[in-house]
């Protein structure tokens, strides 16, 4: 076989794109994750708001070994099923680090929503708030992912 | 990308350059991500893993889960290699047809695809 042509070879670099694609378009959290950590937001919520101190702390440490566990188990948006582990490469540096402080950001929010609701008189602040910050997160965390994909998927295109 | 451009006759067919276009973006893609990513029949798909794994391209690795048989193939780092360079030959190829004259796409590969 001889040298392609240049218009072979940009054939093959658009298919070549097309497949680098179909990988990213994997890059997420698995289906269970959103839904599952803002259900678990809202029992943390539902928890501080009974108001035991040894009991909002337990909650909170196994919310935390909760997370830690599936978010390692989801190996941060590279193995959104079980049919393929995109390259970390691919997958990028920041999105680790997107993802937690998206966590972290909602989890102010929380703190912050509560204490509004509680100087507004409310009788279970935290159990508002965790319900609030919990939609937010089954919601806004596929649409982040969506973003981030997006975002990968161009620089791809850039570097390439 | 910085490989030495290696135009490579084994990855260059396009059925061939889609499969490994596609593992070279992960660390192992399943049997049955390939089949449906790349509409190809099972024994289609087998065929040319079968000629990759020949070449030293990809590893097909068989394990069980949940009681099924799952087959997980990964690009070797031959086939990266080769990969690598082929991309760099074709985007040399371009580089000369718009006068940039930047690399030379380098020799071709002697295999027989």
């Amino acid at each position: 076989m001889s040298q392609p042509n240049a218009q072979d070879a940009a054939l093959a670099l658009q298919a070549i794109a097309l497949r680098q694609q179909q990988v990213i378009d994997e890059v997420d959290m698995p289906a269970w994750y959103w839904g599952g950590l803002g259900a678990a937001w809202v029992g943390l919520g539902v928890v501080i708001d009974l108001d035991h101190p040894w009991l909002t702390t337990a909650a909170t440490v196994l919310f935390g070994a909760a997370h830690a566990s599936g978010f390692s188990r989801a190996n941060a948006g590279r193995r959104r099923t079980g049919r393929l582990s995109v390259r970390a490469d691919v997958v990028g540096r920041h999105v680790t680090a997107l993802v937690l402080a998206f966590i972290v950001v909602l989890g102010a929010a929380t703190v912050a929503l509560s204490l509004l609701a509680s100087a507004d008189g409310a009788r279970h602040p935290a159990t508002f708030a965790g319900v609030a910050v919990g939609i937010a997160v089954a919601c806004g965390g596929p649409t982040l992912m969506a973003a981030l994909r997006r975002r990968r998927a161009s620089q791809l295109q850039v570097a390439a | 990308m910085s490989a030495e451009p290696q135009f490579d006759e084994l990855i260059h067919p396009s059925t061939r350059l889609s499969i490994v276009a596609l593992l070279a973006s992960a660390d192992w893609v399943d049997f049955g991500f390939a089949r449906d990513s790349l509409r190809l029949s099972d024994s289609a798909l087998s065929k040319q893993f079968s000629t990759l794994e020949d070449a030293g391209y990809v590893a097909v690795e068989r394990t069980r889960s949940d009681r099924r048989s799952r087959v997980r193939v990964r690009l070797t780092p031959a086939g990266r290699a080769a990969f690598d360079g082929h991309v760099a030959a074709l985007r040399a190829v371009l580089a000369t047809a718009n006068g940039d004259g930047l690399a030379d796409p380098g020799p071709a590969t002697p295999r027989k695809a």
